[in-house]
């Protein structure tokens, strides 16, 4: 008899080479050790590639990961997640998306799917109810994301089937390339999409009804109450649903910290026309939002008579402040474009971005320059394509500068953009920036929350003291998040012990939050274990020299840099590794890794 | 003395979105804010809870840092200050 225990129970490891699928059961302890999600991807491609093989050639393995609370009708439980080797900075990443894709391969009968090899022509994956097969997917390629969605959905005649695929740029391998799913949500950093392009796969379709049922629904319900109590009394999660993220605009540039022309400056004149504010008062149709999600933080706005899904706060910064650009027209046309493309919302402005410095300091002659909104979308358009200008930005800012001779305008970390808060007002924030194992970003522990938001308490962004435990904390609880299923917002209003509960209550696992937070720990130090074998060490966990050396010239954290030490030696005492940044024996054995 | 006050996101719909202030010299932030509910009433709700303490995840910025790590409602107020108020709000 199946095991009821909220997964779907089966995981199909599909060789694109040989054209093959083998269909195996979920194993208990992976899903006991690592849960779901990003610790399913992170574990599977630990276990079964070598590190050092070359992200876009057909030995590299992508999983598409579901998680146990995805899907169960659990307020804000809508996560799936793509796990690879990154094209773009060779880290063991995974980047997480919402909307129903999530939901919908365990109703097609799937935790999870594993991709090896590469195919001879394009193809999609058609999974339905515990089948699952490889199609031809010839006539989709060149389509956008937009378009592939909608044509595979007409052509299959089942509009209750959810897509996941990639635009123009996945199939182009750029190297800022994103998986898409239903339409405008995105497994958006550090180029996944790339890797799906190098393997020929334009899509996963998931359709099907399948139950699945938890270990215990009556437990399940009561916790469940208590969490959508919290979740609907938390006064931000209220808030994101009137603003939306981009609601951040105004709060980190009054804060000081909204990086500006390229991390030049740190407060943009503009932001207030570039704001969560103003796109509520002029764009703004309606909200809208993810699988059983009660908060609905996603925004339906309108340009021109066209309808489209977002923007979110780091596209409204990417490609306002951080260009310089005060006009919310081109801002909300340039994220669109990125969606139906499936670039990176963050990458792509931010390379942008570097190429205006690079004009604006004459290292270059031509293209994009600080304030002009002209020609903007367009050079997104071009990114996509690998065409024209866009061809010489497509893979980040970091390639670009490099071949320009120079690297450190390249506002990155282990060669991915940082997003949209400026360190040198941030200790924290910076510090998880700069021990990020996927590189720069804030999504892997989000320390704007107590430094800036005061969730869960309000701690000063200036003070070193308690940043390293409070950094792994966060880093791990995320971790333990993203491999849950649930929505990382909800971390604004849930503990470890509200996850640890609705999970023991979803998979008769027992756990309290401290094994929660343990899973957690594992998933990090099983990709750190990855990027030290692929060559990174202490001397990668570090910031761009301007955030190190030039102070912040105005506003509240004028006068600040970020100070590396002595934050990064206590971050790997609190982790138990070495003062080089590499887990010691005993922290292994703790976690079983060894 | 003047003082510059800036509202942010709900409480634009209580309050104005900028504006200047004529104060008293060495005002507080309590008294500010004792002002500022005076004139517009619908603010108090939003910022305080019943005992007088300002609700989780109010931030008021005071030059650009939150008063929280300055003296709190007791920071000091001088000529040509420049006050954030947010209610609670965020993203990521
Ligand atoms: S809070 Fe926003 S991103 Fe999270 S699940 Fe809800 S709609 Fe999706």
């Amino acid at each position: 008899m199946a095991v009821i225990d909220g997964y779907a129970g089966k995981i199909a490891y599909v060789n694109l080479t040989k054209g093959s699928i083998e269909i195996q059961e979920t194993p208990a302890d992976l899903k006991k050790n690592y849960l779901g999600g990003r610790g399913f991807g992170t574990k599977i491609i630990s276990d079964r590639m070598d590190p050092l093989v070359d992200p876009l050639s057909p030995d590299n393995i992508l999983v598409i990961a579901s998680s146990p609370l995805t899907g169960t009708g659990i307020p804000l439980g809508s996560r799936y997640m793509v796990s690879t080797k990154s094209p773009l900075n060779n880290t063991l990443m995974s980047a997480n998306s919402g909307g129903t894709f999530g939901w919908k391969i365990k109703k097609a009968g799937f935790d999870a799917v594993v991709f090896e090899g590469r195919a001879e022509k394009p193809v999609y994956l058609y999974l339905n109810e515990g089948k699952a097969e490889l199609r031809d997917a010839t006539s989709y390629w060149g389509l956008d994301v937009h378009q592939t969605t909608d044509a595979l959905i007409a052509d299959l005649g089942d509009k209750k089937a959810k897509v996941a695929c990639i635009g123009p740029a996945g199939e182009k391998q750029s190297l800022l390339a994103c998986v898409m799913n239903d339409r405008d949500r995105a497994a958006g950093r550090s180029g996944a999409g790339a890797v799906l392009g190098s393997k020929n796969v334009k899509a996963v379709v998931a359709t099907g009804e399948l139950r699945i049922d938890e270990a215990d629904k009556d437990g399940l319900n009561a916790v469940k109450e208590r969490i959508r109590k919290k979740l609907d009394e938390n006064g931000i999660c209220q808030a994101l649903t009137t603003y939306g993220t981009a609601v951040l605009v105004n709060i980190i540039n009054e804060n000081g910290i909204l990086p500006t022309k390229n991390f030049q400056s740190a407060h943009f004149a503009g932001a207030e026309k570039v704001s969560g504010e103003r796109l509520a008062e002029t764009f703004l149709k309606k909200n809208s939002g993810c699988f059983a999600c009660t908060v609905r933080c996603s925004r339906i706005c309108e340009v021109d008579g066209i309808i489209g899904e977002g923007p979110e706060y780091e596209p409204m910064w990417g490609f306002g402040a951080d260009l310089g650009i005060d006009d919310l027209k081109t801002v909300i046309q340039a994220a669109w474009e990125c969606n139906k493309l499936g670039l990176d919302a963050v990458g792509t402005p931010t390379a942008i971005a570097c190429a205006m410095e690079m004009r604006e300091k004459g290292y270059i002659t031509e293209g994009p320059q600080f304030g002009n909104p002209e020609g903007i979308v367009e050079l997104v358009r071009q990114m996509g394509l690998r065409e024209g200008f866009g061809a010489e930005l497509t893979d980040g800012s970091y390639r670009f500068a490099e071949r320009h001779g120079y690297p450190e305008l390249s506002m990155s970390v282990k060669k991915q953009d940082l997003p949209a808060y400026d360190p040198r007002g941030l200790q924290g924030h910076g510090l998880s920036y700069a021990t990020s194992v996927r590189g720069g970003d804030h999504v892997y522990g989000y320390m704007v929350s107590p430094e800036v938001l005061g969730a869960p308490e309000k701690l000063d962004p200036f003070v070193n003291d308690g940043k390293a435990t409070w950094t792994r904390i966060f880093q791990d609880l995320t971790a333990a998040i993203d491999a849950s299923g649930m929505c990382l917002f909800s971390s604004f209003a849930l503990n470890a012990d509200d996850y640890a509960d609705l999970t023991a209550a979803t998979t008769g696992i027992s756990m309290d939050g401290a094994a929660l937070l343990k899973i957690g720990e594992r998933i990090w130090n099983l990709q750190k274990l990855f990027n030290i074998k692929v060559g990174y060490t202490k001397a990668d966990d570090t910031l761009p020299a301007r955030l190190l050396n030039d102070p912040i010239k105005e506003g509240g954290p004028k006068g600040r840099v970020w100070e590396r030490e002595p934050l990064l030696s206590e971050y790997y005492t609190e982790r138990g590794w070495d003062a080089e940044g590499v887990p010691t024996q005993e922290k292994l054995r703790e976690l079983g890794l060894e | 003395m003047k003082i510059t006050v800036k509202s942010f996101a709900t409480l634009r719909d209580h309050m104005d979105a900028e504006f200047a202030i004529e104060i008293q010299e060495s005002a507080t932030i309590a008294d500010l804010l004792t002002m500022l509910t005076e004139r517009y009433p619908k603010l108090e709700g939003e910022i305080f809870l019943e005992d007088g303490t300002l609700k989780d995840f109010v931030n008021i910025l005071l030059n650009g840092r939150n008063i929280a790590f300055i003296k709190g409602l007791d920071s000091i107020l001088s000529e040509g200050d420049r006050i954030a108020l947010f209610p609670p709000a965020g993203g990521g």
